[in-house]
């Protein structure tokens, strides 16, 4: 009962929110992805910001994952800070979801900071591409 | 005497304007007697508080602190337990196209302005209303548009069709009526791909109900696409502290590159 009224909680808190992004068209839900690596570049540009992140697998090569997210004003609501909260060199955790066209880009959702802190740079997966039912009833 | 009588007065202005300004359920009023909207909101949300507090801290855009939550309703969803919107079928066919599509053709994807009565209901975003008794002017932080609502019985007569539309308002009793005409047919009202012709005519009520909440009813009405009116109910909350920031929404949109090379690769991404 205590974790109905958790998720009721939580479904009340939401609200309709992205507008611009068609989250499915670029990424694929069921192919989340955790990297970690180090902080190369971070744009915080609209509609939609980008940050960079070098990460080494296990034999030791080291490819740069594009992340995008919010626009900054959301990320500013968000609780980031420019400059601040993340930096280049900063190494981070990034859990997300993979581009569908295979390329090391990633939609981002949770980063961890190197402080241990977590924040959220961008929607959760499914955002903005149409929901599970379209808007006219199908017959 | 004179300075005890001019005290009197004082103190009875300063009675008069607390009441003209504020009534029992902490409804501010303008000097009109109207209720005043004056504030930043969001739009699509029950949730009283401040921003951060009402969006769940670090979950604003999802639904709460967990990053595998499903992903709350956007402005190109369909809420759960709304009817369907009562399209034509020749035109209820092409917005089921633009949905298994996954809304690439949607117009804010080229940063085009949202148009009504999506940019009205959109959550992601705030929106400033400020109010006087001549007009009533809402800003959207979303693609940073605008519309200026004369207080006043009649459209102009020289209407250019525009993304927002013409608006005009009156008040029926305590709620703002606002009237909207003069649209082009290039955006999108409530949900992936529902389009309109430059025929949409749309009817806004807003009802400040308390401090912190105002009632959105909208009527869609467009006999080229629709069957009948489509109806919409939803929501402002105050957000006090909140400040609207810039939008410059061509700086870095890199979408339509992204969905052209979609198409062009032929990686499969519609329903």
């Amino acid at each position: 009962m205590a974790r109905w009224r958790l998720v009721m909680a939580l479904w009340l808190v939401a609200v309709p929110l992205l507008a611009h992004h068609s989250f499915g068209a670029e990424y694929d839900v069921n192919k989340p992805v955790t990297l970690t690596g180090v902080i190369t570049k971070i744009e915080w540009t609209n509609p939609h910001s980008f940050f960079y992140v070098d990460v080494k697998d296990a034999s030791g090569k080291v490819t740069n994952w594009k992340f995008e997210g919010y626009p900054p004003s959301v990320l500013s609501r968000t609780g980031w800070k420019k400059d601040v909260t993340m930096k280049n060199g900063d190494t981070v955790t990034v859990f997300g979801w993979h581009a569908r066209d295979g390329s090391n880009l990633a939609h981002s959702r949770e980063v961890t900071l190197a402080d241990g802190k977590k924040l959220f740079f961008g929607p959760p997966a499914g955002t903005g591409d149409g929901g599970a039912t379209p808007a006219v009833d199908v017959k | 005497m004179i300075r005890l009588i001019v005290g009197i007065a004082c103190m009875a202005a300063t009675l008069a304007a607390q009441t003209a300004s504020k009534s029992k359920n902490g409804i501010p009023r303008g000097a009109n007697g109207k209720p005043d909207m004056t504030g930043v909101w969001q739009s699509g949300s029950t949730q009283p508080g401040p921003w951060e507090e009402a969006n769940g801290g670090t979950g604003v855009g999802g639904t709460g602190k967990n990053p595998n939550a499903p992903a709350a309703p956007s402005s190109n969803d369909r809420p759960a337990g709304r009817e369907g919107a009562p399209y034509q079928p020749w035109a209820a066919a092409k917005v089921l196209e633009a949905f298994n599509r996954r809304g690439i053709d949607d117009p804010t994807a080229l940063c085009l302005p949202p148009g009504l009565p999506r940019t009205a209901m959109l959550g992601l975003f705030p929106t400033q209303i400020i109010q006087t008794p001549a007009q009533v002017v809402i800003l959207y932080e979303y693609m940073n548009v605008f519309r200026v609502i004369p207080m006043t019985a009649k459209h102009p007569d020289d209407i250019l069709p525009s993304y927002m539309g013409d608006s005009i308002g009156r008040w029926d009793g305590d709620t703002l009526v606002v009237d909207v005409t003069g649209f082009n047919d290039k955006t999108w009202l409530s949900g992936t791909g529902t389009f309109h012709s430059d025929k949409l005519h749309i009817t806004e009520r807003y009802t400040r109900v308390s401090k912190d909440r105002i009632d959105y009813d909208v009527t869609m009405e467009d006999p080229t696409v629709l069957t009948k009116p489509w109806k919409l109910q939803s929501s402002l909350m105050l957000r006090e502290g909140t400040r609207l920031q810039e939008y410059v929404c061509a700086e870095n949109n890199l979408d339509p590159g992204q969905y052209e090379k979609l198409l062009k690769d032929g990686v499969k991404f519609t329903r």
